[in-house]
């Protein structure tokens, strides 16, 4: 971002400073002081599930909060809208989109979901789609769009196509071929696909799809409407909306992005045919389009979605901005992942290239995670006993394979960490030690208690 | 209304009842609203409400408790929270079973979840098209355009009950809302959802929703939603007596709560596993009060207050039921005042008003539509530091004389000062004085 260098002559140009400011970027101390109000107890390694937000833009937000409490109704005839205006701009601007109305805020990436796919229940209603018309969606979706999916799509009578990718997964060709077998084998049962719901980076396992390759062959084979659900990716991987092609793309900013829970936006690429979506909390704006209608769906706390220019301004604290930020925070995931499979005798569940700012490192088979209630079992025992804030996936073998193994069997269970400018390497060496510790005691999920 | 004192022998959460705390002195209840703007008369408690330093100071505990540790917030801390809030509501409302209660944002998000589930009910033919809803002229204006979206759009008539204003007595509501009913069954049309105010936005009036619930159950009615949006802590909720299927009410008007909060009580029914959340996560299909408790990462703070919002009106004499009587007599008051001193009426008898009070303005201000209104609301903002509302009562045909077109919703809360209304009374006489009218201010 260029700033006026207050050393020129006023001359009107835009004199973009050659020199790193090395002496103007944000210190260690600095940063821990932004991030003093984390548990210190904890070794922190799921940012993604949660996000997490530094101290200044928790300020700039309780100075939104205020001046709304001070004088609300001044606040919403005045403010709200213009200051709302201000932050799709900027969003629009990060994204790469070219209209500011293909740009909206809604709270996170479940409500866009479920803007976008009570449309899908309307057309069946009106008779636009009909009975056994399809949504392909990934079959390691987010469990929240994959309920959306039954709510508004089942329910409705439309048919759903689960395409299973493979992990451990070694390259994005495999993703390609499987994504393209999928797909083929729903046109070959005769179903007309409406939509197809496609992640940029997996929840669970955790993995950055290739979704520009992805959305291509939807559109090669015909698929009306593709929806990436990108819940994860601004901030922690490159985000341009027109390069990925996608009808809808939406990324929540409060867990990448250092804004406070919750905000996100969801992109609705403009065509001669777009089609008419709505927030489902029909308010006074109801009909003049989905930016407008998301900016007032009745009296509430609208201060997470104002701060977006202090954010930008935090994030040009660090060297490189957000493209520093992301790159220093992957390079770093994968040493740490590296040194953690090295200590377990494991493997990364993907290549590092295929890693965002989180990493899946196979679990020693010893620890026998088995189902997913061992592996919320075990996560939980790493919080209460050991401190250690990380979540566990289990994995299912698909038939016939074998998966990965280390020395003692089957690896099942992965631990996805996370590294956000927070991290210390404290916190992995706490989680190493942990693990080590339980197979050194001969604990297994199975002797863990249900909480 | 249920009330929380331990002599009724309510349910108390503790196990010793509290000693009475020391009543809120006039200069702690400044210090408690001193984030507001002090050069503000504020009469309009209505359209956002109010929060107290201390809720405020509570909700960022909880704002910050997340923040410190979300995972541990949301595997222990968040439902358990939420629960609290649940059974505090389902005592202060009647309801039977805390299954009944959910939260939500707002009655706006209340009104999308009982509209949506109608949408439904079109769709797989439970309800033909033709089938109606009935709303009140009144109704809000986004609940009005949510009957848009989901029962116009989904093939529903809708079916809007004119409602005088001025207003004499309930009985005048009960006598329109009777022929309203009987004209829309004509013809053997089905009413599928009555949607009725329990005190009405613009113009505000208390509609008494027991005789109109029962008049739509004798007539047939399928379903009945209140939308009590400016109930709670106004005026009493006992949601059995009043019998309806559904009842909303915002937290944050006029019970205190940050932005924002509100419950929706269903009554149980078979339907009850029906209803949904829009925005849909992990917990559909749990009933509607789980599903509410979780619809993403966001900040429920506000739902999370409510047991500290209970101790702080317990810091006023009469608690909660002593605010609205001390808000209500002090309303009326001020409304008497201020149309004595500008020779006006009240819309409605103060029979009728709870918190509020819909007053008359002087004919001469000329205000001849809701452009006025909006624009001599800005100029009083603007000019005279006050805020009220503003609303334009259009001439009914056959009208003689001189009629009031134009009335101000005053509020009364605990922050208010007869100041704020003198500050209103100057405004307005100078405005006649000046010979002011709205037309100059479209210039």
């Amino acid at each position: 971002m260029d700033s006026e260098d207050p050393r020129s002559n006023g001359d009107g140009i835009n004199h973009v400073s050659k020199k790193p400011k090395l002496s103007s970027f944000i210190t260690e101390s600095e940063i821990r002081e932004e991030f003093s109000h984390h548990s210190p107890d904890v070794a922190r390694i799921n940012n993604g599930s949660f996000g997490s937000c530094p101290a200044s833009i928790i300020a700039a937000q309780k100075g939104w909060q205020l001046r709304f409490l001070r004088q609300p109704d001044d606040f919403f005839f005045n403010n709200l809208q213009s200051q709302i205006l201000h932050s799709r701009t900027l969003i629009k601007d990060l994204i790469n989109a070219d209209h500011v109305d293909e740009v909206s805020i809604v709270d996170n990436a479940t409500t866009a979901a479920a803007i976008v796919l009570q449309h899908v229940g309307w057309a069946f209603a009106e008779g636009r789609f009909h009975k056994g018309d399809a949504v392909v969606m990934l079959h390691c979706a987010f469990q929240a769009v994959k309920k959306s999916i039954e709510a508004y799509v089942t329910r409705a009578g439309g048919h759903v196509i689960t395409v299973h990718l493979p992990f451990p997964v070694s390259s994005n060709e495999e993703i390609v071929a499987e994504f393209r077998k999928g797909l083929a084998s729903a046109k070959a049962n005769g179903k007309k696909v409406r939509l197809a719901i496609i992640d940029h980076i997996t929840s669970m396992p955790c993995v950055v799809i290739p979704a520009r390759e992805l959305v291509k062959i939807c559109r090669e084979e015909g698929v009306e409407r593709v929806f990436v659900d990108a819940a994860h990716a601004i901030g922690s991987v490159h985000v341009d909306v027109k390069e990925i092609g996608a009808d809808f793309y939406v990324s929540n900013l409060h867990k990448w992005f250092f804004c406070p829970p919750s905000v996100a936006f969801l992109y609705c690429r403009k065509t001669p045919i777009s089609p008419d979506l709505h927030h489902p909390v029909v308010s006074h704006e109801y009909g003049n389009g989905l930016a407008i209608e998301s900016a007032w769906i009745g009296t509430r706390d609208y201060s997470s979605q104002l701060v977006i220019p202090q954010v930008l301004e935090f994030i040009n604290r660090f060297e490189g901005g957000i493209e520093g930020i992301r790159k220093r925070n992957h390079d770093a995931v994968v040493e740490m992942a590296q040194m953690l499979a090295k200590a377990w005798g494991t493997n990364l569940g993907s290549p590092p290239e295929m890693c965002p700012s989180m990493a899946m490192i196979g679990l020693p088979s010893k620890l026998g995670v088995f189902c997913d209630d061992d592996a919320l079992k075990l996560r939980t025992h790493l919080r209460d006993r050991f401190g250690v804030e990380v979540p566990i996936h289990y994995q299912v073998p698909r038939d016939g394979e074998i998966g990965s193994t280390d020395g003692d069997g089957c690896v099942t269970g992965y631990a996805r960490i996370s590294y956000q400018v927070y991290n210390t390497l404290d916190d992995y060496i706490r989680l190493r030690n942990a693990i080590t510790q339980l197979l050194h005691d001969g604990v297994t999920c199975q002797m863990l208690q249900r909480e | 209304m249920a009330s929380l004192h331990p002599h009724n022998g309510t349910t108390n959460t503790d196990s010793k009842p509290k000693p009475k705390p020391e009543p809120i002195t006039e200069s702690e209840i400044r210090s408690e609203f001193s984030h507001h703007d002090p050069t503000i008369a504020r009469i309009n408690n209505g359209s956002f409400g109010c929060c107290p330093a201390t809720i405020i100071a509570a909700q960022n505990r909880h704002q910050l408790l997340f923040l410190r540790q979300p995972d541990h917030f949301y595997f222990n801390t968040l439902k358990p929270s939420i629960l609290r809030t649940r059974r505090l509501i389902q005592t202060l409302i009647n309801a039977d079973h805390l299954d009944e209660v959910s939260i939500v944002d707002n009655a706006t998000t209340a009104a999308a979840i009982v509209l949506q589930n109608i949408t439904w009910s079109f769709f797989t033919s439970i309800f033909n098209p033709g089938d109606a809803a009935l709303i009140l002229h009144y109704a809000y204006g986004a609940v009005k355009k949510s009957v848009q979206a989901y029962i116009t759009r989904a093939g529903g008539h809708v079916i809007e009950v004119h409602l005088p204003f001025p207003v004499r007595s309930s009985s005048d509501i009960v006598f329109e809302f009777q022929k309203a009913l009987h004209m829309g069954k004509a013809n053997g049309r089905k009413i599928r959802l009555a949607v009725i105010d329990h005190i009405t936005s613009m113009p505000c009036v208390i509609i008494p929703v027991k005789e109109l619930v029962r008049m739509c159950r004798d007539e047939g009615v399928d379903r009945i939603f209140i939308d009590g949006a400016h109930a709670i802590g106004n005026i009493d909720i006992d949601v059995k007596d009043i019998g309806a299927d559904f009842y909303t009410s915002n937290l944050h008007k006029w019970l205190f709560c940050p932005p924002s909060a509100a419950f929706l009580y269903c009554k149980m029914s078979d339907e009850l596993s029906n209803l949904h959340h829009p925005v849909v996560s992990h917990e559909y299909g749990n009933g509607l009060a789980m599903e509410s408790a979780w619809i993403g990462t966001r900040d429920y703070s506000a739902q999370l207050v409510l047991p500290e919002v209970m101790e702080f009106v317990e810091r006023f004499d009469g608690g909660i039921e002593g605010i609205m009587k001390r808000n209500h007599e002090k309303v009326v008051e001020m409304a008497e005042m201020l149309v004595e001193a500008w020779v006006t009426e009240l819309g409605a008898p103060p029979e009728m008003c709870a918190s509020l009070a819909m007053v008359g303005l002087p004919v001469c201000l000329g205000i001849k539509s809701d452009g006025d209104a909006l624009r001599l609301r800005k100029h009083l903002r603007e000019c005279f530091k006050v805020e009220v509302p503003i609303y334009y009562r259009a001439p009914v045909e056959g009208e003689v004389g001189s009629i009031i077109t134009g009335y101000a919703r005053i509020s009364h809360q605990v922050y208010n000062v007869v100041e704020d209304y003198y500050r209103f009374r100057d405004a307005v006489n100078k405005l006649v004085k000046d010979g002011f009218t709205c037309a100059l201010l479209t210039k």
